[in-house]
């Protein structure tokens, strides 16, 4: 699929078919689209854990719905993501192998001595010391990550939903780390839906939230720029769909779900 | 609980549960019957009207916003759960309608009872 169609394509999928499994090869895929994204300090800041729901025993999947998660129990493949506020440590040498290979170089200020004596102790190491500081950056690393994954996922044809988990239970249950701050799960399967689920969802007007130049000045979009991305399908046929509600019907009486 | 007013589509709840399920859910609710029947008999065997059961899952303090109890919600789902396996001789299917309905109505009013996937 083009970039572009995959962007168009991707939905918050909630219906999945809960009794076809993923391929683990198409979950690698998904992962090493996660492991290749921007990472400040080049430290890989998302951490994650693949679970087969049906591994997991019923008390624990119970334990995990949260009021907004009632899909949990229809995916096959659920990625517990994390950021690592450990990921910090070794940041100096990594930033220093950076230099060594291109990514960084003196043109823009970057040496060995400047990694040492002014990135690592006036910048990194704050950062590593103090957590509730450097989280914002490093959720927004796993972020990016996260999207990758996602993305990867809908290329291979699969249904992708980011959700909130309790995270206690899953801790005890996947012995996760105390330095791993959780972050979101992210469902993967075979959608049950259709991969429009219902369109595409609303969003504010590109005016009202990008600016061009200064803040107050809106960043004006160009129409034939958007046909162009109706064409390359980045843009699709917004929601509801006429035959949604149908469909959300028909979903609920399949898996025994309320109206 | 006193007399169960009946029909219940008189209780403010059950009017609020019919609107979001013409508008939200695309349904008549006057096309099957059994809902009214079955929120009926659930209220009956709890003894709680139908607003009754929404207030039960709620923490109301003066002064403050109205927000879920935690503990109430537990026990209105186990009640829920309970109606649903009363009924014996019926299939899975059937079972899970009874429980549905009362889910929908209580998410119709706002309270989110996850009891999953039931068949």
């Amino acid at each position: 699929m083009e970039f572009k169609e995959v962007v168009g394509r991707r939905r918050s999928i909630r219906y999945f078919q809960s009794w076809r499994p993923v391929e683990r090869e198409k979950i690698q895929i998904m992962l090493e689209a996660a492991r290749q994204a921007s990472c400040a300090v080049n430290a890989t800041f998302m951490k994650a854990i693949v679970v087969e729901r049906d591994k997991l025993d019923a008390n624990t999947i119970e334990a995990l719905k949260t009021p907004v998660s009632g899909q949990i129990e229809l995916a096959p493949i659920h990625i517990y993501t994390y950021a690592d506020t450990k990921a910090f440590h070794g940041a100096q040498g990594r930033l220093k192998k950076l230099v060594d290979v291109g990514a960084l170089n003196a043109s823009l200020g970057w040496s060995h001595k400047f990694v040492d004596e002014f990135v690592w102790p006036n910048i990194l190491k704050p950062l590593a010391e103090n957590i509730p500081q450097s989280i914002a950056l490093v959720a927004g690393d796993v972020g990016v990550a996260v999207c990758q994954a996602m993305l990867a996922g809908v290329d291979e044809g699969l249904g992708v939903c980011l959700t909130a988990f309790v995270p206690e239970p899953v801790k005890k249950a996947l012995n996760v780390p105390d330095h791993w701050v959780p972050l979101w799960c992210l469902l993967v399967g075979y959608p049950a839906e259709s991969w429009e689920a219902g369109g595409q969802r609303p969003r504010p007007p590109m005016e009202e939230i990008y600016h061009e130049g200064k803040y107050g000045t809106p960043f004006k979009p160009d129409p034939k720029v958007t046909e162009q991305l109706k064409e390359q399908k980045l843009l699709t046929a917004p929601a509801p769909l006429p035959w949604r509600k149908a469909e959300v019907k028909a979903m609920a009486q399949m898996f025994g779900l309320p109206e | 609980m006193g007399d169960l007013k009946t029909p219940l589509d008189g209780y403010s709840s059950v009017q609020t549960w019919y609107q979001g399920l013409r508008e939200q859910s695309g349904v008549d609710p006057a096309a099957d019957p059994s809902r009214l029947r079955l929120l009926e008999e659930f209220c009956r065997s709890v003894e709680l009207d139908p607003d009754e059961v929404v207030k039960a899952c709620l923490l109301e303090k003066e002064g403050r916003d109205t927000k879920i109890s935690i503990k109430g919600r537990k026990r209105v789902s186990q009640m829920v759960d309970d109606f649903q396996k009363q009924a014996e001789n019926l299939s899975t299917r059937e079972r899970a309608h009874r429980g549905n309905t009362i889910r929908s109505f209580l998410i119709h009013n706002g309270i989110l009872l996850q009891a999953g996937v039931q068949h």
